[in-house]
């Protein structure tokens, strides 16, 4: 059994909207994070992570609950929680007329680093972040991608033995993203750091997490390893034919449920798409969707029900459970909605 | 501690990258202050100055004439007016002849210092031993001393003092049966004789007169009504100050914009070291601020600060870090940069003037005065004149001083209390 090293217990966080009214960005959160372990907070815009991260690092006091990072309250006792932190914030938080190596200097002196140790961690970032030979260079003139790498390294300047990410890879090329991915995963694997990650992209984090929180309104949906969630929407895979603007009707549903042996549930869901700046009704897209236990076996029956209605099937992908199914389980909505 | 003083540090290397700083830090307030100094009269009184007194001499005689010689030798610095007029128009008198009515609203106007009315008969009285009296008016507070006062004693002294000498000396010439006068004629030149023997051992023993010159304050000389660089340099530096420390308002709101003052609070170091680091870096800033316009003032201008300048340390700190504080407060009550740079401009171009950075309050009705005092700039110019015009010393500017860290530290509190870290 791994020690836990972050718990958090019914962390809550009330805001007031501009209307005046009060509502909670974060609802009675709980959970743990293991040592050396790579957890991830995945929801959709809004939902209520970096309220949670900040919470848990000091900058925002909660409502109600708290968190203890390696037995230290962040609301009782923030220094000393606070010493065993890194955090990159979803921001890019740097001096922007200062130097890659200023910014990194001066938030390494914060740490309590100096002299010769904050030289050679200073070296070793930069090294890691890929920017020797930019150091001197203010940060301004750097792409967004750069700056994204100087805000991870500033986190892990010090070396902690946690680390928070807090969706480091928005708004970034592939190429970057990658890197960052990477980044990560090293961080765990070879620096034996802990990680928690937030990101509202369900193909990362599936890919790097150890454990996942579902996150949504708020509150924590679904809680597990990967594999834990997936099982929650069972072993079916979900058929996405594109049906163009063809209309579909109800008894084709019906018979695809009927009549395909392993499909459990048909969808047909109609979207307008506007046209970009005037705003006037440019097409309509018509997508069905089926679930089905080993789905590519199902896939010609289905084409054959479609043709007999007369309904042409334009593309067809098969999706194999994954956490977006699950999140789309949980609330009925796609993620990235 | 370290903490704070690297996080100063930071702070004021990010303050110096931007090259526009030593603009706003050193030549606009350079010309600014040289040029409020001259508006404010320095150069034209080119370092001494003109007391002027309008003389209504009905007497125009060989003895009057005397007086007024004897009060010219009183104080140098006496102009009197029409008797002195220069072509340079000494006397502001410009065409015009002097009148009564004239001569009282130069005198409600300040043009004048005092006046002195002469009698007809003056001369006349004196050599018969008889009393005679001057008329003297003057708009000066009558418990300070009057310089010019005391120049219209002396010779007040000295002529009678003469007369005295040759009545006794006219008595006992009579008296004596071996000295016979060949006519009156011979008499008369015996009695101006001592008359001249007794005003020259008048002249000799002169002290008050000197006493009055010595007593004279070079600063107080070079600054006649309290104008000039002397007014200027601490008045606008105390403005300048505002304007380098208010905006630590803008840079909080950038900060929080740029996330780095979030950044800050995750660190593992308390909101009082952050908020220290912040406000020191703008309190440092506004102590160069000073520094540079009185060395400006002291090493190019050569205005002396008084006879205790240190004593203007003190006071600088405790201004400095009263706006200081009102930056801190100000910070909290704004959320965008446009607010921040509009309040700067406001609060500083309206605490300046009220508070007397571009003109000496002595100026203005007393209820600007009292209403002026809500800034902090007319309590640093309380001290400051005090220090500079009347040679004050530590004691002198207690008041003030204690005035401007109170109100720092009910400003700090306020900003304190409720500064945020995040929006
Ligand atoms: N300081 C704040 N005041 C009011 N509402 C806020 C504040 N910060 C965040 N919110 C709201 O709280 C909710 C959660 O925001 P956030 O934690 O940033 O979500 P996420 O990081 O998951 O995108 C959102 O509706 C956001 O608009
Ligand atoms: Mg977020």
């Amino acid at each position: 059994m791994q020690e836990t090293l972050v718990q958090v217990r019914g962390l809550s966080k009330q805001f007031k909207r501009d209307n005046g009214e009060t509502f909670f960005a974060v609802k009675d959160v709980t959970l743990e994070i293991r040592r050396g372990e790579i957890f991830s907070l995945l929801g959709p815009n809004g939902a209520g992570k970096t309220t949670t991260i900040s919470m848990i690092s000091g900058l925002l006091t909660p409502t109600q609950g708290d968190a203890l990072i390696g037995g230290n309250s962040i609301t009782k006792n923030p220094l000393a929680a606070k010493k065993m932190l890194g955090v990159v914030p979803q921001d890019i938080a740097l001096y922007p007329t200062l130097s890659a190596r200023q910014n990194l200097e001066f938030f390494g002196k914060m740490h309590g680093l100096g002299g010769k140790t904050l030289n050679q961690a200073v070296d070793e970032v930069l090294d890691l972040i890929d920017l020797g030979d930019r150091e001197k260079d203010k940060v301004d003139n750097f792409s967004g991608g750069m700056k994204r790498r100087v805000n991870i390294g500033i986190g892990m300047l010090h070396k902690p033995q946690l680390i928070y990410m807090d969706e480091p890879t928005v708004g970034i090329d592939p190429q970057n993203r990658r890197r960052i991915l990477d980044t990560v995963l090293r961080l765990r694997d070879e620096l034996k750091m802990t990680v928690l990650y937030t990101s509202h992209l369900m193909e990362e984090v599936q890919e790097i997490s150890d454990r996942v929180g579902i996150i949504d309104h708020g509150q924590m949906i679904a809680l597990g390893t990967v594999g834990e969630l997936i099982q929650k929407v069972g072993e079916e895979d979900r058929l996405i034919l594109k049906v163009g603007e063809q209309p579909v009707a109800e008894p084709l549903l019906r018979r695809i449920e009927s009549e395909v042996a392993t499909a459990t549930r048909a969808q047909y869901e109609r979207r307008e798409i506007a046209n970009g700046d005037s705003g006037a009704l440019a097409a309509a897209e018509g997508i069905l969707t089926v679930y089905a236990t080993r789905g590519r076996r199902a896939l010609p029956d289905i084409i054959r029900l479609a043709n007999e209605t007369g309904v042409d099937i334009l593309s067809v992908e098969v999706r194999e459970p994954d956490l977006e199914a699950v999140f789309l389980h949980l609330t009925g909505r796609a993620l990235r909605d | 501690m370290q903490r704070i003083l690297d996080i100063a540090l930071n702070d004021l290397r990010i303050i110096f990258k931007d090259r526009s700083i030593w603009i706003n830090l050193v030549i606009l307030p350079i010309v600014i202050s040289v040029a409020v100094g001259y508006a404010n009269g320095a150069g034209f009184t080119g370092g001494s100055v003109s007391l002027r007194v309008d003389v209504f001499d009905a007497d125009a005689g060989a003895m009057s004439a005397q007086f007024l010689d004897a009060m010219r030798a009183g104080n140098a610095n006496l102009v009197l007016c029409p008797m002195d007029q220069t072509a340079a128009d000494l006397c502001q008198l410009g065409e015009e002849a002097l009148t009564a009515e004239l001569a009282q609203t130069r005198l409600e106007d300040k043009v004048s210092l005092a006046t002195l009315e002469i009698p007809a008969g003056f001369g006349a009285a004196l050599a018969r031993g008889e009393a005679v009296s001057l008329i003297y008016r003057s708009n000066e507070d009558a418990t300070a001393p009057s310089y010019i006062l005391q120049a219209v004693q002396s010779a007040a002294t000295r002529l009678s003092g003469a007369q005295i000498a040759v009545q006794v000396g006219g008595q006992v010439a009579d008296s004596l049966s071996f000295l016979q006068f060949s006519d009156d004629a011979d008499r008369v030149a015996f009695l101006e004789e001592i008359r001249g023997r007794a005003e020259e051992g008048w002249a000799a023993d002169l002290i008050t007169v000197e006493t009055v010159q010595a007593a004279l304050d070079p600063a107080a000389t070079q600054t006649n009504g309290g104008g000039g660089f002397a007014q200027s340099i601490p008045g606008i530096a105390s403005m300048y100050v505002m304007f380098t420390v208010l905006p630590a308002a803008s840079a909080f709101i950038l900060e929080r914009k740029n996330w780095t003052l979030q950044r800050l609070a995750t660190l593992p170091i308390s909101r009082a070291q952050i908020l220290g680091g912040k406000l020191l870096a703008r309190f440092v800033m506004g102590m160069i601020q000073y520094a540079v316009l009185f060395g400006f003032g002291a090493l190019a201008l050569g205005v002396t600060f008084g006879s205790q300048p240190l004593t203007m340390l003190p006071v600088m700190i405790a201004y400095t870090a009263c706006v200081t504080a009102l930056a801190l407060a100000l910070t909290t009550f704004i959320t965008t940069d446009m607010q921040a740079q509009g309040i700067t401009l406001f609060m500083s171009l309206t605490l300046a003037p009220l508070g007397g950075a571009w003109w000496p309050l002595e100026i203005v009705p007393e209820w600007m005065r009292v209403i002026g005092h809500i800034s902090p700039i007319a309590w640093a110019m309380d001290a400051y004149r005090e220090i500079i015009f009347y040679g004050g010393g530590i004691g002198d500017v207690i008041v003030p001083i204690a005035v401007l860290l109170a109100a720092t530290a009910a400003l700090f509190a306020i900003g304190v209390a409720r500064f945020r870290f995040s929006k």
